[in-house]
Parts: structure tokens; sequence; C-alpha cells
């Protein structure tokens, strides 16, 4: 109907017309959609045109009255005539009448006043960050940006640090917003949650008026008025506000300690930090009281938002809309091709800057249709790697590598609207501190960062010649500073283009004092160690003192290192080891209920100094307890002694417990009732009991101490609680169910190895990150552990290269600016060295307008990663269940997303482009993954521990231990292999997780990521037992085998040589297990199998017919 | 008591190293002491006193400049003046051992850190009072800290700032002077042609008046 209409008039009325396709936008959004989606469909949504109108008339009334009715609501009819009409209107008058719609809604009292000759130049000016003034001339009288836009000033608040600066641009494409479109189209999941969010908005009120006046610009007035039609993240951040706010009354203090630190952070510019951070970033100023307690853990804001929607609605998708057919015709038809199109100006400049001219025959591969129930082989041969993004050569290879910086969709959608279409969440997978091969270190005194936006200098940006350059993030043009124009590494002068900052994607700073708010501190290690019966009967303390012993030099630090250890039963014994004395000195606190520190200098001691004292006790420590008949439990109190020890410094805290904590505070019950377990109906007890840990984490973290937790009981101790100390600490949780020295080996091995790594692993401290994105995204979840101090800010005690996060995010603002959207992740930490140090990684991708571009970009497995831990969230906060049908309906979603727009074949069946054709195996292994299977087989520590796993496992680990790699090793060749160095490695094929693919005369061998099963078939060929395992038949075969003996013949070699690729850089140990047929353990290797029927699920041909049926429903 | 210890290259402000704080009570305005300590490395150049004492508020800071460094300590006005320079000395004769040479080719702040052991050890003696008799033998030779000039950081830090004021309140009024000079100019050669017109028109007057009625 009309866009088509459009289209042809845009291309015919040439010339002058440039500047109407940002005009007609208005005429389409507010014109087109609303006819359709609002009837009677959703009657919650009919509040948003008065919403509109009013905040038009009085944008200065929102302050006080957010909610206020509109006192003169316009008939429908006003504002939205009929597109068609406006069309021929535009034939006739092509300077006048775009204007002419809407400004019978918008009542001609702004629009009268400037004179029409300045309008076809605007669109012209925006690329070019037009200065204040120019805005001003523009549009005489209309006040700011509020005249047009209420949808314009998330952004404005949101995205860039100067409201003045953007309002310009603003000014200039806001009818072409989406925004508009977007309130109008999204409006139906916000408006669901209007509801809610009217109680919500009583806070947000509360808090804008609060801080109105304390912030230094604009932007916090523009965040206020109209919280009713504004996009998901602002009611989201009521929302967290709203919620968290009362249940976390102690963490005012810690958070203004945590002002101090970003402050550090932005401090660059200047000394004095209270100016620095109000002219460098106005923008978390105002966001900061907001956000208050964004913890991404608890809180799944979609799903809060719309409880009562249907199950998709609330499923954690950034703002999506249900699927009813409404709003999809609505932006089928009239709202959305027509941007695409509609912006000729803008694919040149894409065109110009390369890579995204023509489809390139990645994408016609990517896209091509497969119909899953049909085809059979879906894997590929080798392990999936992350998409390449459609990009030019030279960008391509500077990017930052896919194992740090992933991005759900590799080709982003201009606007929000196309995001909803493609049903496919937005978000980053971050591995930010990775352990790296090549890493350029810079040193400078100036470190180069965009004046406004504080991004640093990457390859990105544009050098608009010798002396300027263009931030990528905010367009803002920045002057070079001299020391920059010498490259050190040419040595040359001149060429700032050439410099390691702008050649490499992930860099490493040297941070001058300005980064500093106190001197960088030593690494601290403090020990606290369970020694009551139970520990003691489990047997690690050996182990541990064994490894600490072994590893005591490799302990990363330097001279200032200090250690602590601190032990517990039902009190809490502290260890003098000053320098000095002949013997460590065991100091024991018995009031538990009020904890104090026995001695102030000498429990923390200085690792050089006292290396002996230290070794002495480690050695004697496993017997001292040996005959302890103590089996209470005082966890709480430990950590309470940990926290004040370690209180000056900040450092890191090591918690080693075995049991449900029984003494005093923070004791826990034991909730988990086994005979509950078979009920698939709900799951209880995934939520912390007490918030003592929490608290305690957060405490920590304002001291700059990570906690990490190494569970290792036998039976339930509550981790759901527990391993709260770590979330929000940034700590990591390692978890051994029935972990016994004697009788459960493998679990032994597991926890040295682990132990091991851990150890000696690099460690950062006193860490802050910053995300930041191009204008126009916007970030609203993270996931992962660590403490959000702001929107963009994590604050993390400690930093391990083993944990990655995740983030989800959102379009805010159309991004129609530029062909490409950056993301910038920048990590402040101080090394175990005592230096501080800024890693920046910088991720580009190219922006996209058809909807089938974006399918073409969609990485599978970063999808399937986010959705994994939306679901988490989702299971927490609303139950399991509804978790799980949330991810099925977003493989339906998908499938019927991809059928009604992209895919014009008319054949039945389930079609998915080749991008995604792995997506529902995925989301079916998922969902019978530990965390979100159901069935009587899972413990709930475990299924809490697979959650903590999902949430900071980094993506390669996670996705092996979704959907693990089977390999069949008996027919092992060398055909395809990998020459590594002086070492060939064998390529076996990849099989897919079904029992048909096994055979009694094989040997298979299945890679879950932390564990490698290798399963031996009751008929496997003779040569492979002999020639790789070392035994004559199969009976022969010891029940648990777990080491390949090392034999001379090739087979043996190859099937080492491939082992030892597998568990080359793996963060955790990954031990092997080797399967008889017919032992036991056999249930645990056929669990993996995801493909087929199992207790807790379907098959996946079953569950692809189940998809199907529900995609026609 | 002494609550800070931070050393400084004189010649940029780099810090060098410093000791970690270790005193809840203190905790919260040490920060605010530690920023005045930058500044005041900031300020500092070959031309300020070797040994001096700045009163901040209720602490004292103590500092002394030698071979190019700065050695400062924070410390409780009750703490003896003489003690804490000692401690100082101390510092400085160890600081000189270990790292002098490398002082002036490091760039990254707190490139010493490690001396912070050394900073610990020495604070805790000093502090000590039984300690502190003893030393105190030693430190009998130490030249009479009396004469050590006291003076107020906030004047310190603010000296510079006050001078800013003086010079660009004097550049003002020289430009100012200047444009009165000039505008007096003008109104000379203004009043000058008014009064050359004025003789003018009388002397054409009295030709005129000459010419009509005398002839």
């Amino acid at each position: 109907m009309s866009a088509p209409g459009y289209s042809s008039v845009g291309s015919s009325v040439n010339g002058s017309t440039q500047s109407y396709p940002s005009m007609y936008q208005p005429a389409g959004y507010y014109g087109a959609p609303p006819p359709q989606s609002y009837p009677g469909k959703t009657p919650l949504s009919s509040s948003q045109p008065p919403h509109y109108h009013n905040s038009h008339i009085s944008p200065q009334s929102h302050h006080g009255a957010p909610s206020t009715p509109p006192s003169t609501a316009p008939p429908p009819q006003a504002y939205a005539p009929p597109p068609s009409v406006q069309y021929s209107q535009q034939v006739l008058q092509p300077q006048h009448s775009p204007y002419g719609a809407p400004g019978s809604y918008y009542e001609h009292q702004s629009y009268s006043a400037p004179p029409p000759v300045h309008h076809p130049p605007a669109p012209q000016q925006y690329p070019l960050t037009p200065s204040p003034a120019n805005a001003a001339g523009t549009y005489p009288s209309a006040p700011g940006g509020t005249q047009y836009g209420p949808p314009a000033h998330p952004q404005s608040s949101l995205g860039g640090g100067l409201p003045v600066q953007m309002s310009a641009p603003l000014h200039q494409y806001s009818p072409a917003q989406p925004p508009c479109g977007q309130t109008a189209l999204n409006g139906q999941p916000q408006s669901t949650a209007s509801s809610q969010q009217s109680s919500y908005e009583s806070y947000s009120r509360v808090d804008g008026s609060g801080h109105t006046p304390s912030s230094t610009g604009t932007p916090s007035a523009s965040i206020v008025p109209s919280p009713g039609h504004h996009s998901a993240p602002q009611s989201q951040y009521g929302g967290y506000e709203g919620t968290s706010g009362p249940s976390e009354p102690e963490q005012s203090p810690s958070s203004s300690d945590d002002e101090d630190l970003e402050d550090d952070d932005e401090e660059a510019g200047g000394d004095t930090s209270s100016s620095s951070t109000g002219t460098a970033s106005p923008v978390h100023n105002s966001f900061d009281s907001l956000e208050g307690g964004n913890y991404p853990e608890t809180q799944t804001p979609c799903s809060e938002l719309t409880p009562h929607g249907q199950p998709y609605t609330g499923y954690g998708f950034p703002g999506m809309p249900p699927p009813s057919s409404a709003p999809q015709h609505g932006y089928n038809h009239s709202g959305y091709p027509q941007p695409s199109q509609s912006f000729p100006s803008l694919s040149q400049l894409s065109a110009a800057l390369g890579g995204l001219s023509g489809i390139p025959e990645l994408e016609v591969e990517a896209l091509q249709p497969i119909n899953l129930l049909q085809e059979r082989n879906l894997l590929p041969p080798r392990p999936l790697g992350a998409p390449e993004p459609n990009l030019s050569q030279e960008l391509k290879k500077v990017n930052c590598s896919p194992e740090t910086f992933r991005c759900t969709l590799t080709s982003i959608p201009q606007t929000q609207a196309l995001l909803n279409k493609a049903r496919l969440p937005l978000g980053l997978l971050l591995h930010p501190f990775r352990d790296l091969q090549h890493l350029p270190v810079i040193t400078s005194n100036t470190i180069v960062r965009c004046r406004s936006c504080r991004t640093y200098i990457n390859p990105f940006v544009t050098f608009l010649d010798q002396r300027r350059w263009k931030c990528n993030l905010c367009y803002r043009i920045n002057d070079v500073p001299d020391e920059f124009m010498y490259n050190p590494v040419t040595r040359a002068y001149g060429e700032p283009h050439r410099r390691p900052e702008v050649q490499n994607s992930t860099v490493e700073f040297i941070a001058s004092s300005d980064y500093m708010l106190r001197p960088p501190q030593p690494a601290v290690y403090l020990f606290v160690l369970d020694v009551s019966h139970n520990a003691v009967e489990a047997g690690y303390l050996k182990y541990f003192c064994d490894c600490l012993l072994e590893n005591l030099h490799s302990l990363p630090g330097d001279a200032r290192t200090r250690v602590g250890f601190l032990t517990f039963d039902s009190t809490i014994h502290f260890y003098n080891l000053q320098d000095g004395l002949s013997q460590p000195q065991m100091l024991v606190v018995s009031d538990i209920d009020d904890v104090f520190i026995p001695s102030h200098d000498n429990l923390m001691v200085s690792l050089k100094e006292s290396k002996e004292l230290v070794k002495e006790l480690l050695s004697s420590l496993p017997s001292m307890f040996a005959h302890t008949r103590e089996t209470r439990s005082a966890l709480g109190p430990a950590l309470q002694a940990a926290f004040k020890l370690m209180t000056p410094t900040g450092g890191r805290v090591s918690v080693f417990h075995t049991q449900l904590p029984t003494l005093g505070p923070g004791l826990l019950q034991s909730r988990e009732d086994p005979n509950q377990r078979s009920s698939t109906k709900v799951v209880q007890h995934l939520g912390p009991a007490t918030d003592f840990y929490k608290k305690l984490a957060l405490d920590c973290s304002g001291q700059q101490i990570g906690v990490d937790l190494f569970l290792l009981s036998s039976q339930y101790s509550d981790l759901s609680s527990l391993a709260c100390m770590s979330k929000y600490s940034a700590g990591s949780v390692y978890y051994y169910p029935s972990f016994h020295h004697i009788h459960n080996p493998s679990q032994l091995e597991k926890f040295q190895g682990d132990l091991e790594r851990y150890l000696t692993r690099k460690i950062g401290f006193e860490a802050v990150m910053r995300i930041r994105c191009t204008k126009g995204l916007s970030i609203h979840t993270f996931h992962g552990n660590f403490f959000v101090r702001s929107t963009d800010l994590l604050s993390l005690a400690n930093v391990n290269p083993d944990s990655a996060l995740a983030v989800q995010m959102s379009i805010e603002d159309s991004l129609a600016d530029s062909s490409l959207a950056c993301f910038q992740a920048a990590l402040l930490y101080t090394s175990s060295k005592g230096k501080r140090r800024i890693r920046v990684h910088t991720l580009c991708l190219p922006v996209v307008t058809q909807l089938s571009e974006v399918y073409a970009g969609a990485d599978v497995q970063a999808v399937t990663c986010l959705l994994a831990n939306m679901a988490i969230d989702r299971s927490v906060s609303s139950g399991l269940l509804d978790a799980r049908d949330a991810l099925v309906n977003a493989v339906v979603d998908l499938v019927g997303a991809y059928r009604s727009s992209v895919s014009n074949l008319q054949q039945s069946g389930l079609v998915l482009p080749s991008s995604m054709r792995l997506f529902p195996l995925y989301i079916l292994a998922l969902l019978k993954q530990k965390a979100l299977r159901t069935g009587t087989s899972t413990r709930l520590d475990e299924r809490v521990f697979a959650m903590c796993q999902f949430k900071t496992e980094p993506l390669p680990q996670l996705l092996r231990m979704l959907h693990p790699d089977l390999y069949r090793l008996d027919t092992i060749s060398d055909q395809g292999a990998l020459h590594l160095n002086d070492t060939i490695v064998p390529q076996p094929l990849l099989l897919h997780l079904s029992a048909e693919r096994l055979s009694r005369d094989g040997a298979f061998l299945l890679d879950c990521g932390s564990v490698l099963y290798l399963w031996v078939g009751r008929s496997c060929s003779d040569m492979f037992l002999r020639d790789v395992l070392g035994v004559s038949d199969h009976a022969s075969l010891p029940p648990s085998m777990n080491h390949i003996p090392e034999l001379d013949t090739p087979l043996s070699e190859r099937v080492r040589a491939f082992l030892d690729w597998l568990q080359e850089n793996r963060s955790s140990s990954c031990p092997l297990h080797i399967i008889r047929d017919d032992a036991l353990a056999k249930t645990t290797f056929f669990q993996h199998l995801v493909e087929d029927s199992s207790e807790s699920g379907l098959s996946y041909y079953d569950f692809l017919q189940q998809v199907l049926q529900q995609v026609s429903k | 008591m002494i609550l800070l210890t931070m050393l400084a290259r004189v010649s940029d402000g780099l810090p060098l190293a410093a000791s970690i704080q270790e005193n809840e009570q203190y905790e919260r305005d040490l920060q605010q002491y530690q920023t005045q300590a930058k500044q005041l490395f900031r300020r500092l150049n070959a031309q300020s006193p070797d040994r001096c004492t700045l009163e901040a508020g209720n602490l004292n800071f103590h500092y002394l400049i030698a071979e190019g460094v700065c050695y400062l300590c924070l410390c409780e006005p009750s703490f003896p003046k003489k003690v804490a320079f000692g401690y100082l000395d101390d510092l400085h004769s160890e600081f000189f051992d270990q790292y002098g040479r490398r002082v002036s080719t490091v760039t990254r702040p707190y490139a010493f850190i490690e001396f912070d052991n050394y900073i610990q050890k020495a604070k805790k003696m000093y502090v000590d009072g039984r300690a502190r008799r003893n030393l105190g033998n030693i430190n009998t030779e130490l030249q009479d800290v009396q004469r050590i000039m006291v003076a107020n950081i906030e004047e310190v830090l603010h000296r510079g700032e006050a001078l800013s004021v003086l010079d660009t309140k004097a550049s003002n009024l020289s430009s100012l002077a200047k444009k009165y000079q000039s505008d007096a100019k003008y109104l000379n050669t203004r009043s000058t042609y008014a009064k050359f017109a004025a003789v003018a028109v009388v002397l054409l007057t009295l030709i005129i008046y000459v010419r009509f009625w005398w002839l």
C-alpha cells in the first residue's frame, strides 16, 4: 500500500527530495501504523497518543506529573491521516506538505514560525555535526527537542554526554526517528507494562525531582518527562529502582565509595575528581541515582514488567512486541520497508565505506533456507566458529577477536523495529580479561580519548586530517595531541594513524596516576578454610595445602604480595605468621556473634618475608585438625572476619567450604526436599534464602575484595544462597558435588587441576569496566559476576581470565548516521605487580537495513548463550517452566518471523536460514541442560551451579557444556589433520549427539568442556583396545580408568595428540573418563546425547514437530 | 602516628611509591589528603624549601626533598616533628640506596611501589614509642627542627593561584591603560581639531567683516 508509493515518490522527485525521506517518516509513523495497531487490539496502548500530545503541548508540566491524563486528547483522525492522502499532497506541494500532516497534529504553533526554507537543508546538515547555533537557526521557535520529540529524548540523556550538541542532529532527523515508530510499534509490550509502570513511576518521579537540581545539565530533565511512552530501558531502570531500592538499604555506603573510583576512571582529564566527573560525563551522573540497584542477577526487567503477558511478551527480548498479528501488520506493510529504501544518501555512504555493497557470497550461503525436518546432517564437520562480520577487508583485519568480543548479530539492524522483526536478541558476549598471546602495551603520558564520550582512540575512528580525529561512538571531532603525532613503533613523526592504538583493536594502556585513587594495592590473598569434621572427612585440606605449597612461588604478585589464613569450624582461628616467630601462632576467636580481629598487624603477612612460616603452617594444617569432632560450621562469621582483615587493602578471599553453614549470622536451613524434585511443576529455592551473603558481597565489592567459593560437599549446601558472595563481588564459584578424596578420585583430580589453575592464573585487582557503544545503542542488562554501578559501569573487585560476561542491548535511536556500529569495553585494573592498566577492546560491526542481512549475520552460538543467560534470570524470577516456555517460544518466534518475512518459498516444514540452522538443536540442548531441565535426577545445588556457570563461563566452554562435541576415535586418521608446530593433530568429524550415531564396535569421545568421556563399545576392535588403551579385551577394561597409557603405536599417538589438543588452553581442568559399555557410568555419557528423548525432554525430531505445531497455530 | 607516606619525583610530580593506609578511622579523609598531596607534588620545584611542615586541618604534612625526590608523610600534630623528619631521612637513605639511579628514568606512576615494604617497616619502628626512645639518641644530632618552616597547605597550594590572579589583574590593568591611552590620544586630536576649527571660523568672520565693512 503506502510503501511502494513512498519510495517511488522519493526517487522520482529527486534532488531536493533528499530531505523528504526524513520527513515522510513522521507521516509514516504517526500516520500509518496507529490506525492499524491501535483499534481495539490493545486497550492499554490507546493511552499512548494522549501521552504524546500531552508532552508536546506542555513539556514542562511533565516534571511534576508524568502521568497526568491528557486534557485535550486529539481526535485520532487529526493525527492519523491516511497515508495515501498525504502522499498525494506531497506530489503537489513538495515543500510544505510533509509538514502539513503532522502540523495538523502539532497544531501549527511550532511549525508555522520557522520559514519552510529552512527545512530542506536540514537533513543535509546532519552528517556534519551541526553546531547548536545551527539548530537554533533551523527551528527558532521549537524549544529544544521536546517539540518534536518525546521520542528523541531518552537518548539525549542516555546516549551522549552533551545535550546541547546532540540536540542539533536529533532535531534534524527526529522526524525520521524510529523511536516514534518504536513507541507506536513497541507500544504493546511497553504499555502492557504500563500498569506495572505506574507503580514504578512513583519511584522514578521521586528520583527525577530529587536530582534534577543536582545534575548539571538538562539530561535529567529529559529523562523524567515521559515515562509513559519511553522505550524499555527507561522503564526498566525505574523498575530496578523500585524493586531493589528498598531491599538494598545498606547499599548507599558502598555506592558512595564507588563513586570515587568511577571518578577515577573518568579522572583522566583533570585532577580534582568532582569537577571532572561533572564535565566529563553528565550522563551517568544523571543515571546514577536511577540505576541504584541494577543487579543483573536477580532481575529480568522485561519479565518483571510483563508478567501477565503471553509467554513471548515476557520473554526477555528487549522491548520485543508479542507476535500478535496486529503490530506485525503494522510494520510489515507500512512501517518498515520504507526507511530502508528511503535513505539513498546513506546507502551511498555505506557503499563508500566498503564491504556493504551488494550481497557477498558469504551472506548467500548463510541465508540459504534449510528445512530442518528434512535436513538430518546439520553439524559442520568441525566445531563451529564465529561468523565473520560483513566488513571491508581492512576493518576485518583489525577487528576484535571473536573470542574476546562477540555480538549476537554480526550485522546490527538499523532500528529497533527491524530488530524486533528479526526476533533475535541483541547483545554482546565478552571475555575481557582473557589470556592473550599478543597484546600491545602502550605507555604514554596522555591517553587519547574522545572529549565528550571518553572513548579511547581505536582503529575505527576516522582521521579528518593530521590534527583532528572523529570519534566513532559519538561522532565528536577531537584534536590529536602533539604526543600522539609521534609514532614510537616506526619512530616517525606525523603519522597518528600508524600508532599501535589505531592499528589494534585490543590494546593495553599503562595508566597515569590520574587513573588511581590510591596507590595500587598489593596482591593480597586470604584463604578461608573449613576444618569442621565434615571437611576433614572429605579430606580436601591435605590436597589444598599440597597444591598451595607447590604453587606458592607462582602466585601472581611482587615483593609486596601478602597472604593470610583463616580456618573455621564453630570458632574462628587466625594465624599469626609474623616474621621472626619460630612457628605459626594460632589465635582462636570463639565469639562468633561479634567477630573481632585479635591482632592487627601480623595476620596478613608478606609472603616474601614469612615464606618459611607459611610453608610450615601449610604442612601442619592437615594434621592439626585430623581428629576434630566439631561438626558445626560458622561460615558467616568467618566471612565477616575475612572482610575485616581485608578491608584496608582489598584483594582476594578464597573460601573452601563443605557443608551447610549452621552457626552465627548467615546460617542456612536445608531447603531441598528430594521428594519434590520429581514434581515437574515448580523448582523452588533457586533464589537465595538470606541476603546476608549478598550484603557481605556488596560490602566486599566496595572495599575491592573479591570472594571466590569452592564448595566441596556431599550434601545439600544451599549453593543458591552461598553463591551470592561471589556473584556480587566478582568472584568465581567452583562446586564439587560429593567430593571425597578416596571415594571420588575423579572429583579430586578435577579439584586439583582447577586449584592449580586458580592459584597461578593472572589476576587483576580493583577493576572497573565500562562498555560504550555507538550513539543510538544502549545497554540495559548485564549478566555475569560483578556489581553494576551505573548504566555502563561495572565494578569488579577482582578480575580473572576465566570469566566472561554477557550484555543485552537495545536500539534506542536509529543508527542511520553511520554504516558501522562500534562497541568498546575498557577494563581498568591493577595488575598483580602493582601496575594500573587499562585494557581496551573495540568491536566494529556493519549496520544493515534489510531483514535478510540481519539473519545472514546472526551468530547462532552467541544467540543461544545470551538466551541461556536470559532464561536463567527468568527462571529465578518467575519459575523454571516459564523460562523453558520462553526458550521454546524463541524458536517458534524465529521460525514464524522468518517464514512470514524473508523466505518466500511456500514450502511446508520448518525453514530457517542456514546461519541459524542449529538454533533449535541448541535450544533443545539448553532445555536438557542441568540448569533448565525438569525431572528427578537434578539436585538443586547442581542446578544452581550450572546456572552460575552459564553466567560466567566464556562462550566456547559454555557451548561445549550445552552441546558437547562427539567424535569417533577408533577410526581416527591423519586425513585433514592440523599441523601445529611439530605435532600432527588429527581432526575427526563431529557427530550428531544421538545414540544412532554410536555403534558397538567403536570408541567415541564426548567433549563436554569440563570433562571428557571416552565410551568404548562392547565389541570395539581389539586393535583399538590394545594399541590405545593397552588392554587385551573389553572385559578387562578397569571400571574407572582416567588416563590413556602412553603407548608407542601410531593410533595411540594420534589419539593422545588429539586429546592433548582438546585439553590445551582450557581454563578449567578437563579430566578424561573412560567408560565401558556395561558400566554404570554409561548413563552419564548417554544423558549428553541431547538429540534423543530422555526423561527430561523430547527428541530432536519431536521437538521440531512441536515447534512446527506452535508456529502454524 | 604516621598516616600516609608518599614519594614523588620533584621535577614532574610523578608518584614513585606510597604506603597503603591502614587506619579505618581516617579512611575517608585520607582520600582528600591524598589529592592534596598529589597537588602539592605538582607545585613543588627545585626552588621549594628542602624541609617544610604544612598544616592541613587537623593533620600535618612533613616533607623532605633530597636528590630530586620528595618524601612526604602525613602525621597527627601530636607526633613529634623530630621523629617525623628522622623517619623521612631514614626513607631517603634507604630509597636512594635501592633505587636512586633509576628515579629519573621511570615513566609510569608508582614504579617503585615495592618500596612500600620498607616504608611499612620503618613506619612501625618510628611509631612504636619504645623503639622511638632508642632512635632518639641517633636523631639528636639532627639539625634543629625548630628552624624548619611551617606553612599552611592551603596557602602553598593556592599561592600560585593568587599570583596568577594578580597576573591576570595586572595584564587587565595594562590593557585597560593602553586603551585609555589611545582613547586619550583620540580625544586630544579631536579637541585640537575643534580648536583649530574655532580659530578658523573667527578668522574667517574677521576677514569677511573687515572686507565688507571696512572696504
